[in-house]
């Protein structure tokens, strides 16, 4: 018989919470968080009317709304008659989640390379020997640092920014993947060649394959210092993007814009990663994370 | 020269079967010796000058206690490592890297973890038959349709159900990815076959079925089998040949020899009654105190010699 809840439990290992308890938990937080904000909002407001660091909810709500409906300063007006969807099309979020999206997937499609390159350094130790100390020593370079020479090399246009996300991610992927291919079996790859498979046969159709959902999982945890690094190009020179649209806010004290923003890069970013896990889940039914 | 307590124990045994004709030299270790590191923590030699002969279809079982070198001979033969002096050759060639001359079978990490039952199986042989950009060929599709039933039927040989077929190696038991192993490395019908102490992670149960299956796939298609186990039941059981390796213990090295090479008076037994026969009871009894007279934990040890024992050790 399944025994009751006491309180002690709450403190205990040996314990498993009934799938209500774990659910009920998780939004806990969440909730207290908005308790909070909403008391400080009130409390502040209370005492100056006019306060623009913590707005209250309605004011959130109306920024979210300009911000999803209405255009970008620096662009045109819309015409009174435009529709929903012209209005959505045209404003700032629209535009400037485009601008980063863009962004965000070309670093992404550019950090493919690198993963192959971890995976030839694991699995061909003559390209290893070449490459794995320069890597190393590559990763140490703190890319933020290289922002000036990547501005001069690429402009302060688009591959700058993108140049920034892949130098800022890309050395530790190199070096995650090699990490993660060192710990194949070896058992797999002399079973693989007993199996008569070509050294490429081994790279992409054994090592590669069990590495794959390992490698989807480091792209996962390494989405935030993606967008961090998006984050730090488009603050300092950009004209859209939704770094760019935060940092122009901020000149403004527009906190009724920043905080939806703010909530939209986090929602966007949980979106990603969930998307990604889903396609590891479908891709990979075999895989057994430890 | 035979140490004459160890003559005493061989005394006993019963004449084996001689070999209608000699057969091929299948797998043949030249004077190898293997050696690792170097520098200030020393040399440390593994195995020193082995000289063996497997001849074809022979079913070799390797016997010795753990870190005696039985893995590093199989990693020799299979091409995975290489003497520091000495040639290893398999059909009559020299082993210079690791290819499909030999079928193996690890203790752990047997399959593709990614491809199912039949996706493990078959895969040595369509990378046999074609590289990549050929199988868009219609006659590629005939090939695989033909090799589905073919690794259906080692399957069913091994004890899978057809239900087993689609599944990942991580929804079966340890038993049964071994079986799968079998029937992987079987399907690429490779001249030798190493067995690096496959049963070894098993329960009893499943470990005697497998030993029974191994042994009728081996009756069957009669490859070269080289078996190492530390279970010198299963060694007896299963070998034609059985090869003691045993170490050295001096004061600057460790290192292992061949202590005793001897053809198994019990092969010729049939193998459902092998087990329980006085002479297989006696033969398990007298390599249990040979085993343990070289092992580490007896170094009153006289590890001179090297026995071979073909025929009546007299």
């Amino acid at each position: 018989m399944k025994s009751l809840f006491r309180p002690t439990d709450l403190v205990g290992i040996q314990v498993q919470p009934s799938r209500l308890w774990t659910q009920s938990l998780s939004w806990v937080l969440f909730a207290l968080g908005i308790a909070l904000y909403t008391h400080l909002a009130i409390v502040r407001h209370q005492e100056n009317p006019d306060d623009r660091v913590a707005p209250t909810a309605r004011q959130l709500w109306n920024g979210a709304k300009t911000a999803a409906l209405q255009p970008a300063e620096e662009d045109e007006p819309l015409d009174a008659g435009a529709t929903l969807w012209q209005q959505v099309h045209a404003s700032m979020l629209w535009k400037d989640t485009y601008a980063s999206t863009r962004r965000f997937l070309i670093a992404l499609a550019l950090l493919i390379p690198c993963i192959m390159l971890g995976l030839h350094m694991a699995i061909f130790p003559y390209f290893g020997a070449l490459c794995q100390r320069f890597v190393l020593f590559f990763d140490k370079i703190v890319a933020l640092s290289l922002l000036p020479i990547l501005f001069i090399a690429f402009g302060i246009e688009e591959w700058s920014k993108i140049m920034l996300m892949v130098i800022g991610v890309g050395p530790t992927l190199i070096l995650d993947t090699y990490n993660m291919v060192r710990g194949v079996p070896r058992e797999q790859v002399v079973k693989a060649f007993t199996l008569k498979s070509t050294n490429l046969d081994v790279a992409y159709r054994v090592v590669l394959r069990q590495v794959l959902p390992q490698i989807i999982n480091s792209v996962r945890l390494n989405l935030k210092p993606l967008a961090l690094f998006l984050f730090a190009g488009e603050m300092i020179a950009s004209s859209d993007g939704l770094a760019y649209r935060i940092a122009i806010m901020r000149r403004h004290m527009g906190m009724d814009i920043i905080l939806p923003y703010v909530l939209w890069v986090a929602a966007l970013l949980f979106m990603a990663d969930a998307l990604l896990s889903l396609v590891n889940r479908r891709l990979h039914p075999w895989y057994q994370p430890l | 020269m035979v140490s004459a307590a160890l003559k005493l124990e061989l005394d006993d045994y019963p004449t084996p079967a001689a070999p209608a004709a000699p057969r091929r030299t299948e797998i043949a270790l030249r004077n190898v010796t293997v050696a690792y590191g170097s520098g200030r923590q020393g040399r440390k030699t593994v195995l020193s000058s082995i000289d063996l002969e497997i001849a074809a279809g022979e079913f070799v079982v390797v016997l010795g206690e753990t870190g005696c070198g039985k893995s590093t001979m199989l990693r020799l033969i299979l091409g995975q490592e290489f003497p520091t002096s000495g040639g290893v050759e398999v059909d009559g060639k020299p082993v210079r890297r690791i290819d499909a001359r030999c079928g193996y079978v690890p203790q752990k990490y047997s399959l593709f973890p990614d491809r199912t039952v039949l996706g493990n199986v078959m895969y040595g042989p369509e990378n046999a038959h074609s590289r990549v950009l050929a199988r868009l060929r219609p006659s590629y599709f005939r090939f695989r349709k033909a090799l589905r039933a073919e690794a259906i039927s080692y399957l069913e040989r091994m004890g899978l159900r057809a239900q087993d077929m689609n599944k990942y190696p991580h929804q079966l038991s340890g038993g049964m990815q071994q079986r799968v192993a079998i029937a992987q490395a079987l399907l690429m019908k490779p001249p030798v076959l190493l067995m690096d102490e496959a049963f070894s992670a098993l329960d009893p149960s499943t470990r005697a079925s497998l030993q029974q299956q191994l042994h009728a796939v081996w009756q069957e298609s009669r490859p070269t089998v080289v078996f190492v186990t530390h279970n010198t039941q299963e060694a007896l059981l299963l070998g034609t040949r059985l090869i003691l390796l045993g170490r050295h213990h001096d004061e600057s090295a460790q290192r292992s020899n061949v202590l005793l090479d001897m053809q198994l008076p019990t092969a010729h037994l049939p193998f459902s009654r092998r087990l329980h026969s006085a002479e297989f009871h006696d033969l398990h009894e007298h390599v249990k105190r040979l085993a343990y007279k070289f092992s580490s934990m007896n170094r009153d040890a006289d590890l001179s010699t090297t026995l071979t024992v073909e025929g009546n050790p007299e």
